[in-house]
């Protein structure tokens, strides 16, 4: 592992041995959206050590993202955030790779962003751009880890090709877009737990979040679990 | 039969976080949401249109089936069924 210090992922080396640390430095991910979730989600990669992130957002920093998405400061405003947070993520790990592309996702862009990647977050803001998303994992067979948030509310489960639910088995309709109020730390809770199942799929350790989705409630302080289940007449993934 | 009805983030507010329902046989989904609206006011503008109609980016779901893939608002509800509500959270 030249370059790559293993004395610096030591307390988590301790958790999934040097091979779990060594498919984290081999793995491939896209963060899709680098706003509230995205950019808790890459940090902890970053700091996590996987070894090639691509970060995909076409915004810019606004001084109202500040709120909560902790990569930026007020100098960014105005910088596109795919580049801002490359920047920032190579300062906190120069160890590992890291590729910002100022694209969104959609038919166009979807399968390019993600086709020599091995594991996709959606950390978007939007349902109609998460079903395109999707439908390109699920035609790639890539595992797919969902997360939305709103106010105190958030949720995400794990969508694996052939063993879970897609995406559209479990929602209908995209909600019309809106300015969505959001405290920053319902984005650190979802955040930190899709980046918590990005690690265990790629590192084979625990139980993901397959066929379940975790809601969390931040007004009542309370985590549920509802389980969800494949849809026999899919018009993406056909309940496969 | 025995239903139990769990809400979801904004819906907790109107109508708690869980109640067990005893209905009749042969009722389906679409009933049941609308006796509930019925009961607690809020709850019916918030899920439905003014001219009554389930809005479509509402998760309803019935033992994990969302009910848009079911029969909809026609499915029908079986003794033990847990119907699970929830609001749409889009952002991110």
């Amino acid at each position: 592992m030249g370059g790559y210090n293993l004395d610096r992922y030591q307390r988590q080396i301790s958790l999934w041995g040097v091979e779990g640390q060594e498919s984290l430095r081999r793995a491939r991910v896209l963060v899709a959206g680098v706003g509230g979730l995205g950019t808790i989600v890459a940090a902890y990669f970053a700091a996590a050590g996987v070894g090639f992130l691509r970060l995909a957002d076409n915004d810019r920093v606004e001084i109202s993202n500040l709120n909560r998405q902790l990569l930026f400061q007020p100098d960014d405003i105005g910088r596109e955030k795919a580049v801002a947070a490359t920047e920032k993520l190579h300062n906190l790990n120069p160890e590992i790779q890291i590729e910002g592309i100022n694209k969104t996702i959609d038919d166009e862009t979807a399968d390019e962003l993600i086709k020599d990647v091995d594991l996709i977050v959606d950390a978007l803001d939007n349902f109609a751009a998460r079903f395109i998303l999707n439908k390109a994992a699920f035609t790639r067979r890539l595992p797919l880890i969902h997360g939305a948030v709103r106010g105190f509310f958030g949720q995400a489960t794990t969508l694996i090709p052939g063993k879970t639910a897609c995406l559209k088995c479990i929602f209908a309709q995209s909600p019309p877009r809106e300015i969505f109020s959001i405290f920053g730390g319902t984005c650190g809770v979802i955040g930190a737990v899709q980046a918590t199942e990005a690690v265990k799929v790629l590192t084979g350790r625990g139980e993901p979040l397959a066929n379940r989705l975790f809601f969390w409630d931040g007004q009542a302080g309370e985590g549920t679990i509802t389980v969800t289940k494949r849809n026999p007449h899919c018009v993406v993934c056909g309940g496969d | 039969m025995k239903i139990t009805v769990r809400a979801f983030a904004d819906y907790r507010e109107f109508i708690g976080k869980e109640m067990e329902l005893i209905v009749p046989e042969e009722k389906t989904i679409g009933e049941l949401l609308a006796e509930l609206g019925d009961r607690y006011p809020k709850l019916r503008s918030e899920m439905f249109t003014p001219t009554g109609e389930l809005k479509d980016f509402i998760n309803i779901f019935i033992n994990g089936r969302n009910i848009a893939f079911l029969k909809d608002m026609a499915t029908p509800l079986t003794d033990g069924d847990i119907i699970a509500l929830f609001p749409p959270v889009a952002g991110g």
